[in-house]
């Protein structure tokens, strides 16, 4: 007991130590030799023994260990009870440099995988960091290419639509013109065959459907004020009723009759008096850009 | 017996001067079997080696233990306790040792927290900046 009791003292500093010494000296002396202390070292040991990570790494130290543990098991008369206990002492403290040295050496054979880690580690979050501001600026441009490459696309497109049309692009607004081969004179029935013309304008509409038009209409200088403005209003609201019927919404098309009052052309010959009589049909322009997208 | 009362002379001495006295207890017992000179000259040199290594840092306690064995065994020679001088003188060496080897063992687990730690560190600062797009 006394035994044990010295070799546990050692965790907890000296101190106790140096009181129990002399006690254990005297004590023991005479006391029964306690093998229990060389059992505890021997399991200490064995325990190491059975850790290969451990014992590979301290095998000099471990083999001193060993030597220390079977002295300490040598059987001594009971009037060697102290010489026991040092010994088992010693190997207790063998066994725990061997502990020592091993778990110090594993650690150091840890090292590269954790330098790799580490470095495995960094390198990810620099690579992230490169990456991130790349992908932020291929994002940026790409985006901005396409944008300009959509941009570019529908400007043509619209061209391309206006073109078919034959109508043009002005302030006000994409103007489309149809002459007076729409309708019979002083009649205010579309002809039969004004309906392509007129179709191409339903697709547009369809095609653009955040666009809304004027419809006027127009009219020679013939006949009086009134009478014309009449007319070139009922004319404007057959183009409006034959575009609703293909499907256009009524409040996307509004009509006006302006009758003379704007002539493009010279009344006082025949040709300017028939370029007068027409249908304007001006489409909007796109209120906001981009705001189709 | 001529170096059993040279013992005592010294014995007045010792607290003032214990290494010296030892030395010339060592001297003086030359002829008798009884002075562990090599084991108190181990016991030193490993507590010296101990120092060396950073274990007043890393292996207080032992470092601690070491010197309290060595001073044992030092009273233990001046009382002419031999054999006890030998076994404490002998105590203080291995556990000198002991503290040695604890002190590398506390570096080397130190490093390798340091490693972790760092490659830890990296790891979370990514996670953070993945979390914040």
């Amino acid at each position: 007991m006394n035994t044990l009791t010295t070799i546990r003292a050692r965790r907890s500093g000296v101190l106790p130590l140096l009181v129990l010494i002399p006690l254990v000296l005297s004590a023991c002396a005479t006391g029964p030799v306690s093998p229990q202390a060389a059992v505890e070292v021997r399991s200490k040991l064995t325990a190491l023994q059975n850790e290969p990570e451990l014992a590979s790494r301290a095998r000099v130290e471990i083999r001193e260990a060993e030597e220390a543990v079977n002295l300490a098991e040598q059987p001594l008369s009971e009037s060697d009870a102290e010489l026991a206990e040092h010994r088992a002492y010693l190997a207790d403290l063998r066994v725990e440099i061997a502990r020592a040295r091993a778990t110090a050496r594993l650690a150091e054979a840890q090292r590269p995988r954790l330098a790799q880690e580490r470095d495995r580690a960094r390198l990810a979050a620099r690579t992230r960091e490169a990456n991130q501001a790349q992908s932020d600026a291929d994002r940026a441009r790409s985006e901005q290419a396409v944008s300009a490459a959509d941009a570019e696309r529908e400007a043509r497109e619209l061209q391309r639509q206006i073109d078919v049309l034959k109508a043009e692009s002005t302030e006000r607004g994409i103007v489309l013109t149809l002459g007076d081969v729409l309708f019979a004179t002083n009649s205010t029935e579309l002809h039969a065959g004004a309906g392509r013309n007129l179709d191409q304008l339903v697709d547009f509409l369809r095609q653009y459907p955040e666009r809304t038009a004027v419809i006027e209409g127009h009219t020679d200088s013939t006949g009086t004020a009134d009478y014309n403005r009449r007319l070139s209003l009922q004319r404007a609201d057959s183009v409006r009723n034959y575009l609703a019927g293909r499907g256009i919404a009524g409040n996307r098309l509004a009509t006006a009759g302006l009758g003379e009052d704007r002539p493009i052309a010279d009344n006082s010959t025949a040709n300017g008096r028939q370029q007068n009589r027409r249908v304007e049909i001006v489409i909007t322009h796109e209120p906001e850009l981009g705001s189709s997208g | 017996m001529n170096c059993t009362s040279t013992g005592r002379v010294y014995r007045y001495v010792w607290r003032g001067a214990a290494t010296l006295a030892v030395g010339v207890v060592l001297g003086a017992c030359a002829t008798t079997a009884a002075t562990p000179t090599n084991a108190l000259t181990e016991a030193r040199e490993a507590i010296f080696i101990a120092q060396e290594s950073g274990a007043r840092q890393y292996a207080r306690a032992e470092l601690a233990d070491a010197q309290n064995y060595l001073a044992m065994a030092e009273t233990a020679v001046v009382e002419e306790e031999m054999a006890t001088a030998e076994r404490m003188a002998d105590r203080a060496r291995v556990t000198a040792e002991l503290a040695t080897a604890r002190t590398e063992f506390a570096k080397a687990t130190q490093i390798n927290r340091e490693m972790e730690q760092a490659a830890k560190a990296l790891r979370e600062e990514m996670q953070r900046t993945g979390d914040e797009e």
